[in-house]
């Protein structure tokens, strides 16, 4: 369950301008993720969750602002975090040359599970993910489905603490996403922080809670419930839309 | 901070891991391993290249520095050594240090500062009058030649024949051709398949390195390498290493077909051969690391190859050597490695030279080496500040 007050992801006042393009990609935000919850970050393509992930990740530095992980200043000490975080980023960033097996065990090696550790926890990961039969085929030759659950099975391979799902369940058929939401409940129960970033808005409602996002900048933030009553709308959708009005984005 | 107890930051990061750097190695190798059809294509092109070139580095070459040593007396009025000095001195073919000895220029001759040092006799008027007049003896003089490179030599051979037959309007001139290198003397496709191994090297290294590492970029990979424990410089050593291990493979199917098919020599250290080749490929790896950044897409990527080897190939001296450039143009031939890797290859391959000639080539091509991996360092690291 989430823990009130402990939180395994904080952000101040971050904000990222890339280089090429003086937009402001991220102006400010201030996240507050606690420790064990569910966290959406909705937001529509652009609005900068991708960008907030990959520096709260340390993939990439802030232009301002600070960030902490499980305490832990990124990116300064983001080596001492990598062992407990997980990505599965948004494209399926997996290697398509290689088969779905090959890739799991390239991250494994990577996090430095022994063989010992890694066999059972592969196994556990593809009956849990339906991904048994096709372990030997080339990834490339997936469906768009089974691509999208090995780069979770690459994100999962070493046990994290706090798994980043970036648009998992983009093109994901209805029954499949029923699926990924029972197993990210799942991993809840065992202690995981999940955050997933998504631009469909129902999507949210299965959140602990959601943060909304425009043009870099964090609109909304709250329970499903909270945010609803607050706003006195119907859907997520609804919020969104009142209160994009008037915000400028500047595309 | 007080709640850094509550997760065990394991010491399970050391500095550097070579098990990860293995990871991208094997990973490398075997993202190439599942794509054959690009492997052996990029090994039958440098076969039918090596015939190709082979067969077509014939023609001459302008500048070749000799040495002339002029010894000639003047005879009943005559002193042809000048004649034909003077003429060669205007031929474009040769360029001519008088100041030598022949003595001197046969060191230089071996060495690889002069191509060929020749002595024209003090006697050699005489008997040219004599063999005139009488027919009894035959003119000679000496010709000291590096016969490794057939065009070179036949321009300084083609220069001579047209200075003598110039100056004096006679054939029956005896030339005492010593080849330099303990005799070694090499047609065309010999002289081809050193230059061909260095330059497949590039073409081969720059195509491979520059994709993989662009694949990572494509297949959005590289973001979540970021999100793991792998250091840049684990994951550039796995690249090479990974890299080195295909490229030594291709070159020894070159090197195979170059011996026994087309019949090249390696009069030197076969250790050593191996060794250049794989210093000179590491240059190349940390290149194409470097370069990769340039390159958004895999298409952009394959064009840092002709991009690196079509200048390489008209200015590190495989179709001219540097030499024979003009001279404006040689400096820029001395910043590129594939100058350095054609005097490596060709001085173990047809010279039979060793470290103790090779140093200077050595040590340039590690210079580079260390360039470029500390700009492929920056560049990984770079990927995460824009």
């Amino acid at each position: 369950m989430a823990v009130e007050n402990e939180y395994a992801i904080e952000t101040q006042d971050l904000v990222k301008i890339y280089k090429t393009g003086k937009v402001k990609a991220v102006d400010g935000l201030n996240l507050k993720i606690r420790k064990g919850e569910i966290y959406a970050l909705i937001g529509a393509n652009g609005s900068g969750k991708t960008t907030s992930i990959n520096m709260i990740t340390g993939a990439l530095f802030p232009t301002s602002g600070t960030i902490k992980v499980l305490d832990q200043e990124i990116p300064k000490n983001r080596r001492l975090i990598t062992n407990y975080i997980g990505v599965a980023p948004q494209d399926y960033s997996i290697y398509f040359d290689l088969s779905l097996e090959e890739n799991v065990r390239f991250f494994s090696r990577l996090y430095g599970m022994k063989k010992a550790e890694y066999e059972p926890r592969c196994k556990e990961l593809m009956k849990i993910l339906r991904l048994e039969e096709k372990r030997k085929a080339l990834t490339k030759n997936l469906s768009g489905g089974m691509k999208r659950r090995t780069s979770i099975a690459c994100a999962l391979i070493h046990s994290p603490k706090i798994v980043f799902f970036d648009e998992a369940t983009v093109g994901v058929d209805p029954v499949l996403r029923t699926f990924f939401w029972e197993y990210f409940r799942s991993l809840k129960e065992k202690g995981v922080t999940l955050v997933i970033t998504s631009h469909v808005m129902d999507e949210a409602e299965k959140a602990d809670r959601i943060g909304l996002m425009r043009a870099g900048k964090m609109i909304a933030e709250g329970s499903p419930e909270e945010l609803k009553k607050q706003h006195n709308a119907e859907t997520i959708e609804e919020i969104f839309i009142k209160l994009s009005e008037g915000v400028v984005v500047d595309e | 901070m007080s709640k850094e107890s509550q997760i065990e930051f394991l010491p399970k990061n050391p500095a550097f891991s070579f098990r990860r750097t293995l990871a991208i190695a094997f990973k490398t190798i075997n993202q190439f391993r599942r794509d054959r059809r690009t492997l052996v294509l990029l090994t039958i092109v440098p076969v039918i290249t090596m015939l190709v070139f082979g067969l077509a580095l014939g023609g001459e070459v302008n500048n070749v520095p000799i040495v002339v040593e002029n010894n000639d007396l003047l005879y009943s009025g005559f002193n042809l050594g000048n004649n034909i000095t003077s003429v060669l001195e205007n031929d474009s073919r040769v360029n001519i240090d008088f100041t030598t000895t022949y003595t001197e220029g046969i060191d230089f001759v071996e060495n690889g500062k002069f191509y060929a040092s020749i002595l024209i006799p003090a006697n050699f008027s005489q008997n040219l009058v004599h063999m005139l007049a009488f027919g009894n003896v035959t003119p000679s003089f000496y010709i000291y030649i590096d016969a490794t490179k057939p065009t070179v030599r036949a321009s300084v051979l083609g220069a001579i024949r047209e200075a003598v037959e110039e100056s004096i309007g006679e054939k029956g001139i005896n030339l005492v051709q010593t080849l330099a290198h303990e005799g070694a003397e090499f047609t065309g496709l010999d002289v081809g398949i050193p230059a061909i191994i260095a330059f497949e090297l590039i073409f081969l290294l720059v195509i491979v390195g520059v994709i993989t590492v662009t694949r990572e970029k494509i297949q959005g990979t590289q973001d979540r390498l970021y999100a793991t424990p792998l250091r840049s410089s684990e994951r550039l050593l796995g690249y090479v290493i990974g890299l080195l291990l295909i490229a030594t493979i291709m070159v020894t199917v070159i090197l195979i077909f170059g011996i026994f098919v087309f019949g090249a020599k390696v009069r030197g250290n076969a250790f050593l051969l191996i060794f250049a080749a794989l210093l000179f490929g590491l240059a190349h790896v940390f290149m194409s690391v470097f370069l990769a950044n340039f390159a958004q897409n895999e298409l952009q990527a394959i064009q840092f190859a002709p991009l690196t080897a079509i200048p390489s190939m008209a200015l590190g001296g495989l179709l001219i050597p540097v030499v024979g450039l003009p001279l404006w143009l040689q400096p820029f031939s001395y910043i590129i490695p594939l100058t350095y890797g054609i005097n490596l290859f060709e001085g173990i391959m047809l010279k039979g030279w060793g470290f103790k000639e090779l140093w200077l080539d050595f040590t340039v091509v590690a210079g580079m080496c260390l360039i470029f991996f500390v700009l492929a360092v920056i560049s990984v690291k770079n990927r995460m500040r824009d």
